[in-house]
């Protein structure tokens, strides 16, 4: 029985609001930000809100050649991404404790991708098809990275929960500003390419040829793609989130503070990942897609570390 | 041995299982054409019903019982032994068994010559006893006599299609493998024997120094029937071609018997050979990759199948490997992890692939080939099928909450345990990286999967047979699409009760390990039925207040084609190009060359016509066994020089021998 009390409930509230109202915000920082970058006002912060609801209220055209895949995908995938949001170590400030198996976790991410590629196969397009096929290519690129990240922190505080180990009172993980600060960084670039961001693949162009993950969507339409989108920025939080709690594990100041400051800052630190976002989008360009595996490699590189650092820790 | 009315009973249900099977084969032999397909279809389903029956009543106890004692093997009698390893095995065995009776009438109803039907109903029930009386079998004789029958059998049924080149050359492969795995098995037995004085295969200790060369001979074996790199090269050729309903039997059973063979011997024969354990992780890693990579690239849906297998055969071997590793450092938890790993993994590999078989041979029947190329669009007249098809697919990947997720999240589990264990920095080392691996392979599974589903059942079709598919031969579902839903539904329930199935499995754990202490249920903590149940009602609820609100308004249009006008279908991604940007990364591994010959008069970019061909050398074919077969072929044809036909230079050759043996019998 869980004991009810009002600070239990304001962590509750709290939470739920955050998860639910700061995805479509930080995709209004990376743009203003890049718009700043390009001596333009931008749209308003809060348009990402705008255009979801406006698209909301719009009538939906399919394609008849879909199926049921392509109609319930986006659905299905703001579910995983909601039950995801309650399980993964995104921010600290998380009310309850579900037990957040690092396995589960990525292999729910996986789950939407199974899920997004086959509504991108769905419809018969050529563009659909590509995105794809350059999707799958990608993750299976960067999965090694992103498990190994989250694997050496796990095995250095010997549980695969992340709720333990991303929790602030894990004595085994207390001095250990490299592993954090490494496997920050490699989760951080493995998100980027995750995410469909600018090394990996050009959010903002309009040519479909190039695209992956615009590519994938194009099909989707009014409520379906509002939700598509909606999905795409709760990704965009929880992998961004995740990153941002190692490197805030990093700073050994975040080890003896309050609650209150963990939270906010937890929160804040995934507003600053996101406009660093925009900075490397406005200075790096998007790499041919030959080259990738080699940005790529960098995050695998990193996590191989992480696992030379939790190997040594645990030296017997 | 207890001699209470239950054990008396499963052993009776096991028997007259057999008996019903063996029944079924004599009527089909002296009735010929007068038998109907249900009647043989029910006497199938019957011995299947009263194995999967002997199966839950002996679920915790084992018993020895000798109901073929007039059947005797010279060195040993035709004992039986059900014990709680067996009894999953012999559970699925029946599961397989039911589902590929129901489907079978629509199957041979279908067939067209009386000879075919005859063949298929002979070598199924062959095939079935032999399998039943393998996974009975208490000692080594009685298990070589029914191995032979089962591999023998399934030869058979591999040859099925026997006027077609390619069923006879998959024939010939897959019987090759078979020799040689019986070959090796052989010699294992006979070593063990020597070794111990017994036949028996509970007897027989793999912790003593000279039994390390029986577990590499048994190794061996294992690895040639199993499919393991890089012995699995009949395994494409052969996984194809058994009849649509026998198909899920052999496909789920064949590699898991060999399987269950290793268990048996080594893991519960408490094998200490670090060697052993090391050289089963090896292979089952390369076996992984390699299965999976050639997978992905593979053009025709049962092959890529096929190729799945030698990935999951892998993935068991390595959860075998760290088991005996476990052993050999007395690393308990590790042990018991590994364990039942491997053995939850090897049930929901058989059952899933017996789905995905299923559901290949559905398409197969309604689309009349198996080219991913040809396919496409299918979801649209066999949406049954498809459901089925993307339920096997979902779980092949390990996606939560399937039955593959459990298991695949155990051996996870278990090399993650390793990387902080009491064990040498180079096996904890190996162990983390392995856990990256893993992840490797199942992106793979994931890209694999997602193009079988999407290319054949998504998307717009490719050729007009796949236009025109029909699901089922009669209105409603036919046996295969029933046969098809059993095991799905069977899938979904065992991944929303995993905890269940472990305690159900518990005692199988328990003979493994050694360690009575075992409780299943809390093998597994993540609790997948509730957060199957969540994300059901998230996504019904997001259905009802979100998308449901306007689908009145929801307007069906074509694939958006650019304003170009009507799409080709030639334009959509096909099989080979989905896969093509990972074909390229692995292009030393695959052999993949890509020609582009473009012509028209000095226009780069305005061709007249462009013509791009992709090839692959399966390298280990060419680079390894082709000089090994010219090999045994030069040696066969020098060998024939011997043979003149003179009958003088053979009565010199007698005369040779008796000479030799002459000698050999004086100084010996």
């Amino acid at each position: 029985m869980i004991a009810i009390n009002t600070e239990a409930i304001l962590e509750t509230i709290a939470f739920i609001a955050t998860f639910l109202l700061l995805p479509p915000l930080l995709v209004g920082i990376i743009r203003k930000t890049k718009a700043r970058f390009q001596n333009r006002i931008g749209a308003p912060l809060l348009q990402p809100y705008f255009d979801l609801l406006k698209l909301l209220s719009k009538g939906e055209t399919i394609s008849k050649h879909t199926s049921w895949i392509f109609r319930s995908t986006a659905a299905i995938n703001v579910s995983l991404l909601i039950i995801l949001a309650f399980l993964a170590p995104w921010t600290s400030l998380r009310p309850f404790n579900l037990g957040a198996d690092l396995f589960l976790v990525i292999y729910l991410l996986a789950l939407t991708r199974f899920f997004t590629v086959l509504s991108a196969l769905d419809a018969g397009s050529a563009f659909g098809g590509f995105g794809a096929s350059r999707e799958v290519t990608l993750a299976l690129l960067v999965e090694p990275a992103v498990i190994l990240c989250l694997a050496a922190i796990g095995s250095v505080s010997q549980t695969s929960d992340l709720g333990i180990a991303f929790s602030f009172d894990n004595v085994a993980l207390m001095n250990q500003p490299g592993l954090w600060f490494i496997a920050g960084c490699g989760l951080f670039l493995a998100s980027l390419v995750e995410l469909s961001r600018m090394p990996a693949d050009d959010p903002t162009t309009h040519l479909e040829l190039t695209m992956v993950h615009e590519a994938m969507i194009l099909e989707n339409s009014a409520a379906n793609l509002a939700l598509v989108e909606y999905a795409h920025f709760l990704k965009i939080l929880i992998l961004l989130g995740i990153s941002s709690q190692c490197l805030l594990h990093a700073i050994p100041f975040f080890w003896h503070t309050s609650q209150l400051v963990l939270a906010l800052s937890s929160i804040f630190s995934i507003m600053i990942l996101a406009a660093s976002i925009a900075v490397i989008e406005s200075v790096a360009v998007k790499l041919r897609w030959t080259k990738l595996p080699e940005f790529i490699a960098y995050s695998v590189a990193m996590s191989i570390f992480c696992v030379f650092i939790a190997l040594s820790k645990n030296l017997n | 041995m207890i001699n209470d009315p239950t054990t008396l009973s499963a052993a009776n249900l096991f028997t007259s299982a057999s008996a019903i099977w063996l029944a079924g084969l004599v009527i089909t032999a002296i009735g010929r054409e007068r038998v109907k397909s249900n009647f043989l279809a029910f006497l199938m389903l019957a011995g299947a019903l009263l194995t999967l029956g002997g199966a839950a009543i002996s679920w915790n106890q084992s018993i020895e019982y000798n109901h073929l004692q007039y059947i005797s093997f010279g060195l040993a009698p035709a004992n039986s032994l059900v014990d709680s390893l067996s009894v999953p095995f012999l559970g699925l065995l029946g599961l397989l068994a039911s589902a590929a009776a129901v489907a079978s009438p629509s199957h041979v109803d279908a067939l067209n010559s009386q000879g075919k039907k005859g063949h298929y109903w002979k070598l199924t029930f062959i095939f079935l006893i032999g399998l039943q009386q393998v996974l009975l079998a208490a000692n080594g004789i009685a298990f070589l006599v029914f191995w032979e029958i089962m591999s023998l059998s399934s030869a058979g049924l591999v040859a099925a299609d026997h006027i077609r080149h390619r069923a006879q050359r998959a024939a010939f492969a897959y019987l090759t493998a078979t020799r040689i795995s019986t070959g090796f098995i052989t010699a294992a037995f006979l070593w063990m024997h020597q070794n111990t004085g017994s036949w028996s295969l509970s007897a027989w200790h793999f912790g003593t120094e000279q039994s390390l060369v029986a577990a590499f001979l048994l190794l061996i074996a294992v690895c040639a029937k199993a499919g393991v790199w890089p012995m699995h090269v009949w395994l494409p050729l052969a996984y194809p071609e058994p009849p649509g309903p026998t198909s899920a039997i052999f496909t789920g059973l064949i590699g898991n018997i060999s399987i269950y063979l290793l268990m048996r011997l080594l893991l519960a024969g408490e094998c200490s050979h670090i060697a052993i354990a090391y050289a089963a992780i090896s292979l089952g890693t390369i076996s992984a990759l390699w299965g999976v990579l050639f997978a992905l690239m593979e053009r025709d849906l049962k092959k890529l199948l096929a190729y799945s297998t030698v990935e999951n055969m892998g993935i068991i071997l390595t959860a075998i490997g760290v088991a005996i590793l476990a052993h050999c450092h007395g690393l308990t938890t590790i042990a018991t992890l590994a364990s039942a790993a491997a053995l939850f993994h090897t049930l929901n590999h058989g059952l899933v692939k017996a789905l995905l078989f299923l559901g290949a041979a559905s398409v197969e029947r309604a689309v009349h080939t198996r080219e991913l190329s040809a396919l496409g669009g299918l979801g649209k007249n066999m949406p049954w099928t498809m459901l089925c098809f993307f339920i096997g697919s979902l779980s092949i990947c390990a996606m939560p909450p399937m039955n593959c997720f459990a298991s695949k999240w155990l051996v996870y589990q278990t090399f993650f345990q390793l990387s902080f264990a009491n064990a040498p920095i180079l096996e904890r080392a190996m162990s983390l990286a392995m856990v990256g691996v893993l992840a490797f392979v199942g992106a793979l599974s994931l890209a694999c999967f997602t193009k079988a589903v999407g290319i054949a059942f998504l998307g717009r079709p490719r050729s007009n047979a796949a236009a025109k598919a029909k699901e089922s031969t009669t209105n409603g579902p036919d046996g295969l699409i029933i046969a098809q839903l059993m095991l799905a539904i069977a899938c979904v329930m065992i991944g929303t009760s995993v905890p269940i199935a472990l305690d159900g499995l518990a005692p199988a754990i328990r003979h493994l390990t050694h360690d009575q202490f075992v409780i299943g249920s809390t093998l597994f903590p993540i609790p997948q039925g509730q957060l199957a149940l969540v994300g059901g009602i998230l996504v019904s609820s997001i259905y009802l207040f979100v998308l449901g609100r306007r689908s009145g308004e929801v307007k069906s249009y074509i694939t958006w084609d650019c304003g170009f006008g009507p799409l080709s279908t030639r334009a959509e991604e096909t099989g080979s190009s989905f896969s093509h940007p990972i074909g390229r990364i692995f292009s030393q591994i695959l052999q993949l060359k890509v020609t582009t010959e473009i012509s028209g008069k000095d226009r780069r970019h305005f061709p007249e016509s462009v013509r791009v061909e992709t090839f692959m050398t399966p390298i280990l074919e060419t680079k390894l066994y082709r000089p090994v077969m010219g090999l045994f072929d030069w040696l066969s044809s020098s060998l024939v020089r011997l043979q003149t036909g003179s009958i003088h230079i053979h009565l010199l050759y007698v005369f040779l021998t008796m000479l030799l043996l002459v000698f050999l019998g004086t100084n010996i």
